[in-house]
């Protein structure tokens, strides 16, 4: 049986890119401190856009492929975002951490420092260094939502089963 | 593939993630060690790898040399939670089997930090450190029976394509 190959750009750039739209906007982009949120979510929207091209049917790997794709697509919107948004993101960081030290809460000394410090312009070293450690941990975390969308939206194709049991897919060579 | 073949790439995938997690989690203890030792520049430097993924606000977070933790109770207890789901790894699934956990099991560990969380953000209860800690762990238990799954399932499929390739080629050559 010759299986037709998933398309996974598309569904990946799609939901890569509402991800990393509601991550990059100031508040929304909270979502992601409930275990990447957004991530997660946009990985499992993906598989579900590709779910929906391919009849439902997909493995494992599929969803890892289109989650990793779309946490990597998530991380660039992001980062993209985040330079016309940065002293505006800075300015709400420093307002927050002012309540939290209002309710009593001990605050890092040197935490002034490192706002102020990030509240001038962004060089493009630190700019590549961001985007190369949030593509990182997103594509792991897209990996995980996108499994989880399998699981969630998929209707599973047999998974690798050794010889000696086969499925009748005729997948084995 | 042969059954020794897929154990032998879910256990180096097994290997690896649990290298990778024992990194990531002495990591999170890393920066706040350093922090409190007066190397500020290191220190920034993890914290800001973790802040694509945590709020990091000081007070959510457990204290170590008396700074906080790279990352927030919740996220914590998530990544001593997948470290406890590697564990149990070999004892639920073993190596030689690929399967995804199924939706209503993932729901059900799920909704203990959905609750708190959301209850959280709309204002209903502020749950302690703790609490946040132990739903957080509940819920990173069962993921890395998805992580790992994926990934084996996906090295293994692109192995059978390019033995199905050398196949061909051997194929065509005798030919």
């Amino acid at each position: 049986m010759d299986k037709q190959k998933p398309e996974y750009l598309r569904p990946a750039l799609i939901a890569g890119a509402i991800a990393g739209v509601l991550s990059g906007l100031p508040f929304v982009s909270a979502g992601n401190c409930l275990c990447c949120l957004w991530i997660v979510g946009g990985a499992a929207l993906a598989v579900n856009l590709l779910a929906k091209n391919t009849g439902g049917v997909l493995t494992s790997g599929d969803g890892a492929i289109v989650g990793a794709l779309t946490g990597i697509v998530a991380a660039v919107v992001d980062a993209l975002m985040s330079i016309p948004l940065r002293p505006f993101n800075m300015e709400l960081a420093r307002r927050v951490m002012g309540k939290v030290s209002e309710f009593g809460y001990d605050m890092p000394s040197n935490l002034d420092g490192f706002l102020d410090g990030g509240s001038g312009i962004l060089s493009p070293g630190w700019f590549l260094l961001g985007l190369f450690l949030s593509a990182a941990v997103f594509t792991v975390v897209g990996v995980l939502g996108g499994v989880i969308g399998v699981s969630l939206f998929a209707k599973k194709k047999p998974q690798a089963a050794p010889p000696s049991a086969p499925q009748g897919s005729g997948d084995a060579a | 593939m042969s059954r020794s073949g897929i154990s032998r790439t879910i256990l180096v995938l097994y290997l690896l993630t649990a290298a990778g997690t024992a990194i990531w989690l002495s990591a999170i203890f890393l920066a706040p060690a350093l922090a409190g030792r007066g190397s500020a520049g290191a220190a920034r430097l993890i914290y800001a790898a973790f802040s694509p993924v945590c709020h990091q606000v000081p007070g959510r977070c457990f204290t170590f040399h008396g700074q906080p933790l790279a990352v927030c109770g919740r996220c914590l207890g998530i990544y001593m939670g997948f470290a406890a789901g590697l564990v149990l790894y070999p004892f639920v699934r073993g190596f030689s089997k690929l399967e995804l956990p199924s939706a209503r099991v993932f729901l059900l560990l799920t909704l203990p930090m959905a609750v708190d969380g959301a209850a959280g953000i709309l204002g209903i209860w502020a749950s302690p450190i703790r609490v946040r800690f132990v739903t957080g762990v509940v819920w990173g238990t069962v993921l890395p029976f998805f992580f790992l799954t994926g990934l084996a399932d996906l090295l293994l499929a692109r192995r059978r394509k390019v033995a199905r390739t050398l196949e061909k080629i051997r194929v065509n050559n005798v030919e």
